[in-house]
């Protein structure tokens, strides 16, 4: 239903501004993947100089195959994760969404909340421009809230983590739920019908013993899969789909 | 022991990880500014663009204090500025010590203890830099395609329909998925996250009620607040 209103409102906005803001759009993507790139790029340079400078600067190069040893059985459990997150959450976060996120990271506990927290407050649909837009807005102000605290708590590390009261610290591995539970409730809102769907197949398949990057996989498929031929139903029903 | 911390703690790590983290920062500000100046054309107001900025940020803080209290474990072992690149780019502490714990295994030391010397934290940094490069070189190179295959997609009423339902659908999906990795932990987190969301019912139906907005752009932080709360009494 909400995706039908949307599409509407786009088609009667007059045929003048959808190809203004279409404009738009597009020169902001080329500036989003010019930016994008530039500033991954240096990070991925900084990444491969520090190393470098490690073993062949100072001298303390533990040999290839170590190297490789470790990196092997890293890769095994993260490189799946390299293809499949970036690609997953696209429809989401879109082009400039998808590059903050992934410099910045912490996209399920962080960038995905705080994007979905943003177009809530404005009422914006993902997948639209203006909910492209508010996700990057959301994203960036959490990713600098996130180095804001990060940087001076690293820092004074090791002298906070002693001073945290013994009884508190009992609470840590609850607030992921509480994040989760509220973002699930908060789109549930909106299609109540998605969120039960999500919640059954995401228990299922929790409870088999596939791999955790498996698990995110086959519950968005799942669930994407089952919403489509939902709202085909519904549409075939109302005749709403042309061509159907 | 005492070398390899020193190592970690040098000054070139301190350069480099000001660097990363200097990156990341500008980047969000650039990305930020881009979005403020495209929305007026997309018919987004102002206070549309602070509200959304505005909940971001609220929405952060939560999480970024779990994200940096897990962190501070691996200061023992990594020094601050290492912990500090690996936490403020994309890796998170708990899978950033999975790599720490193959190489020093590779290099045949254990993690802050016997044999643990200048090589052991060089292999560290090789390990944990190139396996958070992949998704670095994945964006990089291949955001762009993803993008294009968009934009197919979207041409025609039909499509951006389509899409529209997908996005949907993905991220409620995202999230019952993640949801259900905790509800099945045990009774607390059960707890936490029904009034979490309740908490989350409850204030967007007041805030549409009542129209104010301060209580949406809230509403993720008091459900986390409020439904942490509860969850103190069954742990």
């Amino acid at each position: 239903m909400n995706a039908e209103k949307v599409s509407d409102i786009d088609m009667k906005s007059s045929k003048q501004s959808t190809n203004n803001s279409d404009l738009a759009m597009d020169a902001y993507h080329a500036k989003a993947h010019f930016w994008g790139r530039l500033t991954i790029w240096s990070v991925i340079a900084l990444s491969l100089f520090l190393p470098l400078y490690l073993s062949f600067g100072l001298g303390y190069h533990p040999g290839w195959t170590v190297i490789l040893n470790a990196l092997a059985a890293y890769a095994g459990v993260i490189a799946v994760v390299w293809v499949l997150e970036p690609v997953m959450y696209f429809p989401i976060l879109g082009v400039s969404g998808t590059y903050i996120s992934f410099l910045t990271g912490n996209i399920g506990n962080m960038c995905l909340p705080s994007a979905a927290a943003a177009q809530h407050a404005v009422g914006a649909e993902p997948g639209t421009k203006k909910g492209e837009l508010t996700a990057t807005l959301g994203i960036g102000a959490a990713s600098l809230v996130n180095k804001v605290i990060l940087v001076p708590i690293i820092l004074a590390g090791s002298f906070v983590i002693s001073n945290i009261p013994e009884h508190l610290e009992g609470i840590f591995p609850l607030i992921l739920p509480a994040i989760f539970g509220a973002v699930l409730a908060q789109f549930a809102i909106k299609k109540p019908i998605y969120g039960v769907i999500a919640l059954i197949i995401g228990l299922a398949i929790n409870l088999t013993a596939l791999p955790i990057y498996l698990k995110s996989l086959s519950c968005i498929v799942l669930t994407v899969f089952i919403c489509l031929q939902l709202e085909k139903y519904k549409g075939k029903k109302q005749g709403g789909y042309e061509n159907e | 022991m005492q070398q390899a911390m020193d190592l970690a703690n040098s000054s070139m790590m301190w350069i480099v990880a000001s660097l990363v983290i200097g990156i990341v920062i500008f980047q969000s500000i650039k990305f930020i500014q881009l979005a403020s100046k495209t929305s007026i054309d997309v018919g987004m107001s102002k206070k549309e663009v602070r509200s959304a900025l505005k909940t971001g940020a609220i929405a952060a803080i939560g999480p970024s204090i779990a994200i940096v209290i897990v962190a501070i474990s691996l200061i023992a072992f990594l020094g601050n500025p290492l912990t500090l690149l690996r936490i403020g780019v994309i890796g998170s502490a708990p899978i950033e010590s999975v790599g720490a714990s193959f190489a020093s295994e590779a290099s045949g030391a254990s993690l802050g203890g016997e044999g643990y010397n200048e090589m052991v934290i060089t292999a560290i940094v090789w390990t944990l830099c190139l396996g958070g490069m992949g998704w670095l070189l994945f964006t990089a190179l291949f955001t762009k395609s993803l993008d294009n295959m968009e934009k197919k997609i979207n041409k025609g009423k039909k499509g951006k329909q389509i899409m529209g339902v997908v996005a949907t659908a993905a991220i409620v999906a995202a999230f019952g998925n993640l949801v259900s990795a905790e509800l099945i932990k045990g009774l607390a987190p059960i707890v936490v996250a029904v009034i979490a969301g309740a908490t989350m019912i409850i204030s967007t139906k007041l805030s549409e009620r009542f129209q104010v907005s301060w209580l949406r752009e809230w509403s993720l932080g008091l459900s986390i607040l409020i439904s942490l709360c509860f969850g103190y009494f069954f742990i």
